[in-house]
């Protein structure tokens, strides 16, 4: 469906926008109406999303920024000790820094659950629940540095201009529920993920929200969500005043949509305050959920991701922050280790939580980073980024669990079976949530544009 | 859904290409290995008919016809892959199936991806299965079922695209001339009705759908409408009674001209073309090489100052893509070409691939094609990066004309004080050299990695380069030492430390201290404006473990067509000139970049579209709705206009009187449509909801600089000034108005983001204006608005009894008094409740952001 900004349309693009009541709870499906689809003749035809069953009908994102090791995690390579130190002639291990001699993994990989998928020491929470999980070894990216690799992962594009995945999944999607917004991101911070949850050329109300997992309190997440000087019966007193005020001015002008949802809004706007300090407060939860996650920020955000899908929010991204931690171009033996049981517990807890909670099956969620790591190493006891084979591992939504999925070369350095590339991700996402990613597009700047841009094939050998 | 209107390729393909490439040389070791794997069940099947049908034909179709069908007229190097003769016949290299020999046909080596040269399909490399079957149906003989020949040929060999002769033709191409008067089928009524030539060509289609124009809003709401529209902001209470009580039939033209005369003119329009102009004051990551613009607001300045003296239209363009190539332009107009100065470039990391690199500069070189072809003429040339446009009649060698434009011209501080020109653009040379030295000693220095010797050796040559390079410009140390001290502070001596076996030390630290000194957030007031001079740009691959940027002064770059945007693949040069189809006979840039030829082709070659964008811009500003709904795209993709003689008329006089904005302001607010009440008609919504037709004036939102601006004045603390420097807009004592607030291209500010600000890396045509609930809780919560309110509440200070401050609180908030009703339901609220609360209240309520 093109929604673009033709002049025929313009008009029905404002009306949507003042129907906005929820945070970004635009999405065409969710809005319209099979009338109201049929009554517009500029949408006409166009498909509907989702446009075949959908497995998930929300998606979480735990994104290690930086980059983690996949040689130290899931791709395990016996090759690495035997060739220790050594640069096997004929085999290009290039990569953007210098780097020296493999670098074999400190830490024991075993085989777990019915896949035997292997799984290196570090993550003994995720072991235990590899049933649940597909391990995909195969992943490729187009690009070595940070913040491209990032814009690929989350835009499918190096241009820091697109619109973020979480952004095209609530413009085709909306959100189910209209106090929330469609896509949150949590991270340490206030401004975690900066222009990779952008909307970009896609009508605004899809830009990811951003909360600072960081604390707990609610009004610290969320600017401005309490006001300081009223308490909530002043405040409504205060807020029917308004409504008085602004029904009076509607009488004298006449009807009007903008006039009309901003009405609307502001309701909204006062019951989030209260409804939004509930979500967001993971306080509510009991101590035995709250300690089988952990108590870091990572923890928080896993945690809240499954209160804000419970809710119906479609996408939640998690960021590993604050920086990019997974970049460990040195001590990464150390760091892995300091680094992985606030994160393997967390995520493992995710996973097993929405399970017992009967979401797992409509709730897809994917672990990585933005590429992985080489196999030599860089400065002694590091390693370099790797875009050419990385891990990723997703969960639920429709996924088969308890499998890997295609491999790296002997040293783990490159893709070279079944490769994965972040777009035919990006596919295989938009299709578990029931969306044809070569249908969803947009109308921008003299052409359609899509998340997958002209490529991406799903990955069908890992779906239920 | 039209999936075939869908770009098939675009500048991914480039990056794409480019790290399949780096990625390829080990896959090649591996390839072997996995072709065996594969051909074990795949031998159990004898390659005929069926093998191709399963195996072959689904890849020639998604992979190879899109390029290489006899369908298209002109099939990309000659070869036609959707016949059988075609598949034999091979292309402009000679055959490409060699039967019963896999090795020696170039379709299979093409697959193979080995040949960095010979690589299909671009858009990545087919799945290893998919290659070794090919190699299997070569090696069985090839057996194809198909037709020998095209079965239909006729109709599919009409290109899609609009050709350049046909393009000629396009409406929007058209030289502009005024248009007759419209005949009107109720004389009577146009004659009390119109004011304006204008008003003739609306009520002429008004009729047509037997609609009448609305009658004129109530003055107070004229003055209202026509106060935000032309500065920003409302009139005060008593402006409003006066304009009332003014009973001069030319009340209403005095008016416009004051807030034309009025400084606060050019903040709010110079805001409109600072949105095309994709101002920002630092780069989309800000990193080691693209750190922010200090001087960037110096451009802002500039386009405030320049909208105030209506400069001409087409002066204004010339002199922010030229300014230093025109003759007797004063110093101050210099600050224009910030346009391009402080352009949006992308971090490259220069111990990556040439090609990389080369991509990265490419990418910002089609942000500037994007931004001037979108902005300036409205057309999508950055569409024909990979291929010729789909749609309107733009070659893919215009795209790389333009672009090496913007390949020839390198940005760099220029110093306020005029040197003149030879010292201005060794400055600017030396700053932008001095700039990359110290990047490459500091990276070779601090990040060693395993050649720590040469990386040595490396960081010690840049640091006696950079040494000397500074002091070739020692004469400015008496003379100017700001600009000495500037260049002197790009000269960072990295700290040398050696290592000599990285394996043994295992503390390397892969810190960037020179990234993190370079990103100095927020603008200097030093004597320098961000600018561009004439100086091509190239990649130079030579060492291959430090690709370096080579600037070279005074030397144009005429690119190589890129097909499918790759660096590694260059096809025929494209010698910089201006677009084909507005164009005869030889039209090549000769001077310099050609920038300055490039700003008068706009005009002289295509001024008709020009004045029609500009004219459809302001339009659009005026009346919350363009005549073009596309505004950035004329094109075939694009909307067509809903008035096209008005457009023609009215882009014809504009250029007639001298592309005067202020006369174009007047021309449109002085018509009886522009007067229109707002309110909604039983008989208006039926016929036309959209108001497509202007039966009706468009009622509209304030956007964030007039709402928060509004604020500020109703609380008596709007500070106005035109200042130096750019400011946090959350500050709390930040009083200026919201057009001097930082732009940041990688952290826009929340408040700004809120309410729609447009994304500042690329060039936006209008704003998308959002309702959402966050917006409501700042109204309602946030420290602004409820000191907007205290300080609102401390100017009623004309009486001293609850009605009189409730008075004194609505004339300043909305500019009227409240009625009785308003009256008592505020006194009872107040029983409960305090005055700043109720003021808050106001401020929040629909009437102080509606613009009927």
């Amino acid at each position: 469906m093109t929604f673009n900004s033709r002049q025929d349309k313009l008009s029905r693009r404002d009306w949507i926008a003042s129907l906005s009541g929820g945070l970004g709870s635009l999405g065409l499906a969710g809005m319209l109406s099979e009338e109201q689809l049929r009554a517009a003749p500029a949408i006409g035809t166009a498909p509907k999303f989702p446009n075949f069953p959908a497995k998930a009908k929300h998606n979480i994102v735990l994104f290690m920024v930086g980059g983690p090791s996949q040689l130290d995690m899931f791709d395990y390579k016996p090759a690495l000790l035997k060739y220790q130190g050594q640069r096997p002639s004929g085999v290009e291990l290039r990569t953007e820094r210098t780097t020296g001699g493999l670098l074999p993994s400190p830490f024991e990989f075993k085989q777990h659950g019915r896949g035997g998928v292997h799984v290196s020491s570090l993550l003994p929470n995720l072991a235990s629940t590899i049933d649940d999980i597909c391990v995909i070894k195969s992943m490729y990216t187009f690009n070595p540095t940070h913040v491209p690799a990032r814009s690929l992962f989350h835009t499918g594009n190096i241009a820091a201009t697109r619109p973020s995945m979480g952004s095209w999944i609530s413009y085709g999607l909306g959100s189910e529920n209209k106090d929330l917004p469609g896509f949150v991101v949590l991270g340490p911070g206030q401004n975690t993920g900066g222009g990779l949850a952008r909307a970009g050329f896609l009508p605004s109300q899809h830009q990811g929200t951003n909360f600072d997992d960081s604390v707990t309190a609610p009004d610290k997440m969320i600017r401005y969500l309490q006001n300081k000087e009223l308490n909530k019966d002043a405040q409504r007193r205060q807020l029917d005043l308004i409504q008085s005020m602004n029904r009076g001015y509607g009488q004298q002008f006449g009807h009007d949509e903008y006039l009309e949802g901003r009405i609307q809004s502001m309701e909204t706007a006062f019951t989030m305050q209260f409804e939004a300090t509930d979500v967001f407060d993971i306080n509510k939860e009991p101590e035995s959920v709250r300690s089988e996650y952990g108590d870091t920020p990572f923890a928080h955000g896993c945690l809240l991701a499954r209160r804000l899908v419970e809710r119906g929010v479609r996408t939640v991204h998690v960021y590993y922050g604050p920086g990019q931690p997974w970049d460990d171009h040195s001590k990464i033996n150390k760091n892995l280790a300091e680094r992985c049981p606030d994160m393997d517990q967390a995520s493992a807890a995710l996973v097993k939580d929405l399970r017992q909670r009967g979401l797992l099956g409509e709730t897809l969620v994917v672990w990585g980073g933005e590429f992985g790591r080489t196999p030599v190493s860089e400065s002694g006891d590091g390693r370099d980024h790797n875009p050419y084979g990385f891990t990723m591992w997703l969960a639920g939504g429709g996924v088969k669990g308890g499998m890997s999925y295609g491999e790296t070369d002997d040293f783990g350095f490159k893709a070279v079976e079944k490769s994965v590339s972040i777009h035919d991700l990006h596919a295989t996402m938009l299709h578990q949530m029931g969306i044809d990613h070569t249908k969803l597009t947009y109308r921008y700047a003299g052409r359609d544009f899509r998340l997958t841009d002209v490529y991406g094939e799903v990955v069908k050998d890992i779906l239920l | 859904m039209r999936i075939e209107t869908e770009c098939d390729q675009n500048s991914v393909v480039s990056r794409f290409l480019l790290f399949k490439r780096m990625a390829i040389f080990s896959h090649q070791q591996c390839f072997s290995l996995c072709l065996i794997a594969f051909l074990v069940p795949l031998a159990a099947q004898t390659p005929g008919i069926e093998f191709f049908e399963k195996e072959i034909r689904p890849v020639l179709v998604t992979k190879c016809y899109g390029c290489h069908s006899s369908k298209s007229k002109s099939p990309m190097g000659g070869l036609v892959l959707d016949t059988k003769n075609g598949l034999k016949k091979g292309g402009n290299g000679g055959p490409v199936l060699v039967v019963g020999d896999p090795a020696s046909s170039r379709l299979f080596k093409a697959l193979t991806y080995n040949q960095t040269e010979l690589r299909m399909p671009p858009t990545g490399k087919l799945p290893n299965d998919k290659i070794a079957a090919f190699e299997k149906w070569i090696a069985a003989g090839a057996p194809d079922p198909r037709a020998e020949t095209p079965e239909v040929a006729a109709s599919a060999t009409v290109k899609k695209g609009m050709d350049i002769e046909s393009g000629r033709k396009w409406w929007a191409f058209q030289t502009v001339v005024p248009q007759p008067q419209p005949k009107v089928s109720d004389p009577l009524f146009a004659k009390r009705w119109t004011k304006e030539k204008i008003d003739w060509f609306i009520l002429a289609k008004l009729e047509q759908k037997k609609l009448r124009p609305s009658p004129q809003a109530d003055l107070a709401t004229l003055i209202n409408r026509a106060s935000l529209d032309l500065t920003g902001l409302r009139p005060s209470y008593d402006e409003v009674q006066a304009f009332i009580a003014d009973k001069d039939p030319t009340a209403y033209a005095k008016l416009i001209d004051r807030l034309l005369a009025s400084p606060r003119y050019g903040e709010r329009w110079g805001r409109y073309w600072l949105d095309v102009a994709r101002y920002g004051e630092d780069n989309p990551t800000s990193e080691a090489t693209n750190p922010p613009y200090p001087f960037a607001w110096r451009y802002r300045n500039w386009v405030i100052e320049a909208t105030n003296k209506d400069v001409p239209y087409d002066k204004f363009v010339k002199l922010q893509l030229a300014a230093d190539l025109m003759p007797n332009t004063s110093r101050d107009d210099f600050r224009a070409l910030g346009y391009l100065g402080a352009a949006p470039i992308y971090h490259t990391d220069l111990r990556l691939s040439k090609e990389v690199t080369e991509t990265i500069f490419t990418d910002a070189w089609d942000e500037r094609v994007d931004s001037v072809s979108r902005g300036l003429l409205a057309m999508t040339v950055a569409c024909a990066r990979c291929h010729d446009h789909k749609f309107d009649p733009i070659l893919t060698k215009d795209y790389y004309a333009l672009a090496g434009i913007f390949a020839s011209i390198t940005a760099a501080p220029r110093p306020l004080v005029d040197l003149g020109k030879e010292t201005d653009e060794k400055f600017m040379y030396t700053a932008q050299r001095l700039f990359y030295l110290s990047y490459m000693a500091n990276l070779m220095n601090g990040e060693p990695g395993s050649k720590p010797e040469e990386a040595a050796r490396k960081s010690a040559e840049f640091t006696t380069e950079m040494i000397k390079t500074r002091d070739s410009m020692s004469f400015l140390q008496e003379s100017q030492p700001q600009m000495w001290a500037y260049l002197n502070n790009l000269v960072k001596v990295p700290r040398i430390k050696l290592k000599t076996d990285p394996e043994v030390v295992p503390d390397a630290k892969p810190a960037l201290p020179f990234a993190a000194r370079n990103r100095r957030p927020g603008a200097s007031d030093l004597p320098f404006m961000q600018s561009v001079f004439d100086a091509g740009i190239w990649i130079d691959g030579a060492d291959p473990d430090l690709t370096k940027v080579d600037i070279r002064p005074g030397m144009a770059h005429d690119m190589n067509i890129l097909p499918h945007g790759n660096v590694a693949n260059p096809g025929a040069l494209a010698p910089r000139q201006f677009l084909t189809v507005l164009s005869k006979g030889d039209t090549t840039f000769k001077q310099g970049s050609g920038r300055l030829e490039f700003a008068n082709d706009i005009f002289s070659k295509s001024g008709g579209l020009a004045a029609r964008v500009i004219v459809n811009r302001v339009w659009g500003w005026h009346f919350g709705k363009p005549l073009v709904a596309t505004e950035s795209d004329f094109g075939v993709q694009g909307d067509k206009p809903t008035h096209p003689e008005l457009l023609n008329d009215l882009a014809a006089r504009f250029i007639a009187n001298g592309q005067s904005l202020k006369w174009l302001h007047r021309e449109i607010m002085l018509s009886a449509v522009y007067r229109q009440a707002s309110l909604p008609r039983e008989a208006g919504m039926a016929a036309d909801p959209a108001n497509a037709l202007y039966w009706r004036m468009n009622p509209r939102r304030l956007d964030i600089e007039a709402y928060r601006d509004n604020l500020l004045q109703v609380s008596g603390d709007l500070e106005n000034k035109l200042p130096s420097l750019s400011f946090d807009l959350d500050a709390p004592d930040n009083h200026l108005r919201t057009v001097y607030a930082r732009v940041s291209r990688s952290r826009l500010n929340t408040v700004l983001a809120l309410y729609d600000f447009p994304d500042p890396m690329m060039t936006a045509p209008r704003r998308e204006l959002t309702t959402s609930p966050l917006q409501q809780l700042f109204v309602m919560n946030s420290p602004f608005l409820q000191e907007r309110a205290v300080n609102l509440v401390k100017r009623a200070t004309a009486d001293t009894d609850s009605p009189g401050k409730i008075r004194d609180v609505y004339r300043a908030a909305v500019g009227r008094d409240p009625t009785p009703t308003e009256l008592d339901t505020v006194l009872t609220y107040l029983n409960n409740g305090t005055l700043a609360q109720f003021a808050q209240a106001l401020l929040a309520s629909n009437e102080v952001i509606f613009w009927p």
